[in-house]
């Protein structure tokens, strides 16, 4: 300790990184601990959030359909958007699907692209020789928690008339 | 590498510099990369109205044809008629009474909400659902299937936790898990 003092003193004092180095490696385990390798992914915010389920299933990938309360968005492409309004009877604010896009209860645009993604799994699982890679009609749904049944009905109607009939409703885990 | 060797004879100390550098930038990598909510999905089918879809769906009638029926006043569980309830109309609170019959549109739900129009997803009456519906599984214990028929207005919530009500009991252990009650769940076109 005597011997210390004066060296640092005289010289350009070194900055103790140990301390750091712990908080670090504590932090680096506990993230390397959550890191974990599902197979979706989830962008959560103010207009979608997911409904709590005490379903334990875990997800797997498939056409990832996303309807939140202002926008339609297939495998990360937006397209098409919703409409904010007021329910008639109740009087409370809904989303709806606008008018222009609806074909009775199928939804045009959602349509095409859903036949598209079909078209293209097809494809795949042609190419692949079937098997795993084979189209199943699989098809993940993200939904907000808020949405009445109505828009949901819609999307699923939709899907269902491109060949998509296995819905899997995407929900946040409550119990392990 | 001049700072270590001003230390002369003395134990090195060693250099963590760059060790920091490398944790540094992995933190933000895995951070970006952990997700902190797990996720799970709950199957279904093709709802009722999906008509001209290459579904290999024989329509052979099902002995027991489980609904249940989402409206803003409540849940009204149906089933056929003539299998759930032979004895003629059910017995209010006895516990091995079959639910209501099919054509109860003028009584009213089953099972009418805790607070008078449902106002929120949780005033639905999960709890006695999940109930009803296991006696219902005590008299058909082979029977996995559900219909459900939400109304338009009806939250996706609602939809969730009933999916969650009538998949099992957590309040009855089998084996240590949840007893399973209808797990198979399909989405009817609903009322409008």
């Amino acid at each position: 300790m005597g011997k210390k003092k004066p060296r640092r003193n005289s010289g350009e004092g070194a900055l103790s990184i140990t301390s750091m180095m712990d908080m670090m490696t504590i932090i680096l385990v506990f993230l390397l601990k959550n890191f974990s390798s599902q197979d979706i992914s989830v962008k959560s915010s103010a207009d979608l959030q997911l409904p709590l389920s005490s379903a334990l299933k875990a997800p797997k990938t498939a056409v990832n359909v996303v309807v939140s309360r202002v926008d339609v968005i297939v495998d990360g492409v937006k397209v098409m958007d919703l409409e904010s309004t007021t329910d008639e009877v109740t009087g409370q604010a809904t989303v709806v699907v606008p008018e222009g896009e609806l074909k009775g209860q199928l939804i045009t645009t959602l349509y095409e692209k859903l036949l598209d993604k079909a078209e293209q799994a097809k494809d795949i699982g042609a190419r692949a020789g079937g098997g795993e890679f084979d189209f199943k009609g699989q098809i993940l749904m993200q939904c907000d928690k808020r949405l009445p049944f109505s828009v949901i009905r819609q999307v699923m109607y939709t899907a269902g008339q491109a060949q998509f009939s296995e819905f899997r409703f995407v929900v946040i885990k409550t119990r392990e | 590498m001049s700072k270590g060797s001003k230390r002369g004879g003395e134990a090195d100390e060693l250099n963590l510099v760059p060790v920091m550098n490398l944790v540094t930038i992995l933190i933000p990598f895995i951070l970006m990369a952990a997700q902190f909510i797990s996720l799970a999905v709950i199957d279904s089918t093709l709802p009722a109205i999906g008509a001209p879809v290459p579904v290999e769906e024989q329509p052979e009638k099902p002995p027991l044809n489980l609904s249940v029926v989402i409206t803003d006043l409540g849940f009204t569980v149906a089933g056929a008629a003539a299998v759930l309830n032979p004895e003629g109309p059910p017995v209010e609170g006895a516990p091995p009474a079959a639910p209501a019959e099919g054509e109860g549109e003028e009584k009213g739900p089953t099972i009418p909400c805790l607070e008078e129009g449902c106002p929120t997803p949780q005033s639905y009456d999960y709890k006695e659902l999940v109930r009803l519906l296991g006696v219902v599984k005590d008299e058909y214990s082979d029977e996995e299937n559900v219909i459900l028929v939400p109304e338009s207005r009806i939250p996706y919530e609602v939809l969730v936790l009933t999916m969650d009500s009538t998949r099992e009991d957590p309040n009855t252990m089998v084996d240590g898990a949840p007893r399973l009650l209808f797990p198979f769940v399909v989405i009817a076109g609903g009322a409008e």
